[in-house]
């Protein structure tokens, strides 16, 4: 093998860059956030990061067994195919494992929640990711699609039975009661409000595991704007049409209370609210479920930061993650319709008529 | 004139330079013993060889003629005798065999030619675009549009590549009057010339004349490409299909402003050219006058071999070459590098799915879609392929393919689809009656008469 030479198309050289790089790249962009989880709920938060990895990883590897006829032949290729499985693994599931554990609430308890995450991992894995073709051919976010999963299918027993309840998504939000209903509803007392220094460090914030600590997920930002994974101004232009959206809409109950309509002292407090800017960093930019053309991508943050804006606004609950798989089911009719037109296509259309 | 700064434009990939390897080794002349010489050295048809085995070539002598406008005449490279004519991979090589004497049967040098001058002497040298393409330099010239500017590329976008930068800083009054002499033949006075940012030497070079204005690149592969090149130091953008002189320009390379110079004042036919041999696997890394048709085994054993085992041995440069199978091909008119990449350097993973992380589009200078190329292609659906990612106005610079995640075959992609595309296009209508049987077989007869009985057309029933 050694002495043969390799003849293809060109070009003969390719950048170092892999599928499996930029997927560390992002577990390294998360970890400030799961480190900032960890110091602030202890951990119990730990542990539920690492069983929803483990669930993910698990997963795949069954999957993949599976598929290869791992246990064919008394299972006589399994060493094979384990090898075969080590080879190929591109870190995408680790990532879908720390999303997902991310956009959870922790609890005392972790124990008592510890099948919902496993259920949620392999929803997402199994269901939304390697049914569809694994990497690269989901249809939406498989991070995103087991927290709605989950949401739809533990939250009511939970919340019903204990009001403490980890897996609780409903006071998940409103545990930020003090700062996003007061946000939302203009209610309760002004006084207990989070202050923006608060918001951004996560400092005596309930919230989800990742979600709390902002500065932690700015850093993880940085990291993957420096390291061109994600296109620096994505994130921004979200935030930016998601802030001024969701001021506005908050204007028409502040008129009522005799605030102004146009008020940009709030502009910080509804960014720093709930999982938005996690979603925009970490969630909206995910490859497989984003427009590949540039104006596909503007189209699809403008829309998807009004829709977060608007139904948070009427919804009063963390709509982020839903409006996420909402967007990635149009992303196919997005990269349709926004087709970039070659080099010098416009100059060629005007000699021609 | 003082250098400025070129525009930007939309796309590009930043490869590893790797120009140091061979930036500082000045251009030395490799002698050779043998040489092949294709008789296939332009963008058109092959010349018509007219010389036979056994007779005796001088150096510079005509050995084919140009069948047709976009071919090129063919000299021999060295003086000796013609061994054999015989077809290597499907094309006819001239072997020569030196008889290591310097006789040389030039034409006679031009003093103060005008216009029509240059151009015939152009026609007769066999001079082709340096650059790659290999398209007849005397075709560019004699266009019959209205153009005002000439620009020389001197970008040198590709890797590796640094043959025409030290030809540059060698060469630079004789490029400088090359260029004179092209824009002469086409009646221009504004002469540009592009260089990319990481050759200051050879910007300064050209500050010192008056006509010339260079314009300094930015490091943006393909920066040397023709659409982009004339993007960026004139601002013009040029259409899909259309030719350079439709906005006005027409663009040279900075090796073919050598060529016609020595066509001209040395009355040299294109016999040699400057040529990069570099990467990792070459124990020499050089810049060589090499004769066309050199084997590039003598070229390799001239920069003392191999240092590692090469993984992958390309002539041309490392983004738009091609990869060869072993030592024993010869250069062309053409070919502007020879490269050894190790197994470290060469690109020769297997592919992984892809992630539709968009990358290539946002690479590409043509501000195209591969992904949706590959994709479409792969199912077999060229016609999807072309709508959603315009196969057809790629120029395969590659930069898609270098800066892919997944390291898929995305020029392969391209290059199939553009290929399915010409054939559809080519294929004649096929007139099928209702029997499923093609025209043809219905001998001639028109389609009214050869359909069966009771589906011919029913004029006389509608008009009654």
């Amino acid at each position: 093998m050694d002495n043969t030479i390799v003849v293809s198309t060109p070009p003969h050289v390719k950048s170092r860059r892999t599928t499996r790089g930029i997927m560390i790249d992002v577990c390294i962009a998360l970890l400030p956030s799961v480190i900032a989880g960890c110091v602030f709920f202890g951990w119990q938060a730990l542990m539920i990061i690492l069983m929803s990895v483990f669930a993910c990883v698990a997963t795949e590897f069954v999957y993949f067994f599976i598929q290869n006829k791992g246990f064919s032949k008394k299972c006589a290729d399994a060493k094979a195919v384990c090898l075969r499985f080590v080879k190929q693994f591109d870190f995408t599931s680790v990532v879908t494992g720390l999303l997902l554990a991310l956009i959870l609430p922790t609890t005392d308890k972790w124990y008592e929640v510890f099948y919902e995450v496993l259920i949620g991992g392999i929803f997402s894995i199994a269901v939304v990711k390697m049914f569809f073709g694994g990497t690269g051919k989901n249809i939406v976010n498989p991070a995103a699609a087991g927290r709605a999963f989950m949401f739809i299918s533990f939250s009511i027993t939970t919340y019903t039975a204990a009001k403490i309840s980890a897996l609780d998504f409903t006071s998940g939000v409103f545990s930020d009661a003090t700062n996003l209903s007061w946000l939302l509803n203009s209610t309760g007392n002004p006084e207990t409000k989070a202050t923006v220094l608060d918001l951004f460090l996560g400092t005596g914030i309930a919230g989800c595991i990742g979600e709390t600590c902002k500065a932690a997920i700015l850093a993880g930002y940085v990291y993957l704007a420096v390291r061109g994974v994600i296109k620096w101004w994505q994130p921004l232009l979200f935030i930016a049409v998601f802030g001024f959206t969701a001021v506005f809409m908050s204007g028409f109950t502040y008129v009522k209370s005799g605030g102004y309509i146009f008020d940009m002292e709030l502009f910080l407090p509804h960014v720093l609210s709930g999982g938005v800017l996690f979603g925009a960093i970490f969630m909206f930019t995910d490859y497989t479920t984003s427009p590949k053309g540039i104006y596909g991508q503007i189209f699809y943050y403008v829309i998807g930061a009004v829709l977060v804006a608007v139904l948070r606004y009427f919804t009063k609950l963390e709509v982020t993650s839903f409006v996420i798989l909402l967007m990635n089911l149009v992303v196919p009719l997005i990269d349709k319709y926004f087709i970039r037109k070659p080099f010098g296509y416009k100059k060629a259309k005007k000699e021609g008529k | 004139m003082k250098a400025v700064k070129g525009k930007y434009y939309f796309g590009g990939i930043h490869p590893r330079g790797m120009k140091e390897l061979s930036a500082n080794a000045a251009l030395d002349v490799l002698s050779v013993d043998e040489v092949a010489i294709s008789t296939h050295q332009s963008a058109g048809k092959p010349a018509i060889t007219v010389v036979k085995a056994g007779q005796s070539v001088k150096c510079g002598e005509l050995i084919a003629q140009a069948d047709g406008d976009i071919s090129s005449n063919v000299f021999a490279s060295i003086s000796g005798t013609v061994k054999e004519i015989k077809d290597v991979d499907g094309e006819e090589h001239i072997f020569i065999t030196s008889d290591k004497s310097d006789a040389t049967k030039f034409l006679p040098p031009l003093t103060d030619p005008d216009a029509d001058e240059i151009r015939q002497r152009i026609k007769d040298c066999g001079i082709v675009g340096l650059g790659g393409a290999g398209f007849p330099t005397a075709v560019k010239v004699s266009t019959d549009k209205p153009v005002d500017t000439l620009i020389v590329n001197g970008a040198e976008c590709e890797p590796y590549l640094t043959c025409d930068y030290r030809l540059m800083i060698e060469k630079t009054e004789e490029i400088a009057k090359g260029a004179r002499y092209i824009a002469k033949a086409l009646g221009v006075k504004k002469i540009i010339i592009g260089i990319e940012s990481n050759k200051p030497d050879a910007v300064r070079a050209f500050e010192a004349f008056e006509d010339i204005q260079p314009v300094i690149l930015r490091k943006q592969y393909p920066a040397g490409g023709e659409k982009q090149i004339i993007y960026t130091t004139t601002g013009r953008r040029l259409g899909i299909k259309k030719l350079p002189a439709d906005v006005g320009v027409i663009v040279q390379n900075v090796g073919t402003c050598f060529a016609v110079y020595e066509a001209i004042e040395n009355g040299k036919p294109l016999i040699e050219r400057a040529l990069t041999v570099s990467g990792k696997a070459v124990k020499e890394p050089k810049n060589l006058w090499v004769k066309v048709g050199t084997p590039v085994r003598d070229i390799v054993e001239y920069c003392g071999g191999e240092s590692l085992t090469p993984k992958k041995v390309v002539t041309g440069g490392p983004m738009t070459g091609n990869a060869v199978a072993s030592y024993d091909v010869y250069t062309r008119k053409t070919t502007s590098g020879v490269l050894l990449l190790s197994e470290k350097e060469a690109a020769a993973e297997q592919p992984t799915p892809c992630i539709n992380c968009g990358k290539c589009a946002d690479v590409c200078p043509m501000h195209l879609m591969p992904m949706n190329t590959a994709f479409y292609s792969a199912a077999g659906d060229f016609e999807s392929a072309e709508k959603y990612g315009n196969a057809t106005s790629c120029i395969e610079c590659g930069a898609c393919e270098y800066v892919c995640p997944a390291k898929r075959p995305l020029i392969q992609a391209i290059r199939k689809t553009k290929a399915e595309l010409k054939k559809n296009d080519n294929k004649p209508v096929e007139v099928h009656d209702v029997a499923g049987k093609t025209l043809e077989e219905i001998d001639g007869k028109p389609v009214e008469e050869a359909a069966p009985e009771n589906l011919k057309p029913e004029k006389e029933e509608n008009n009654g």
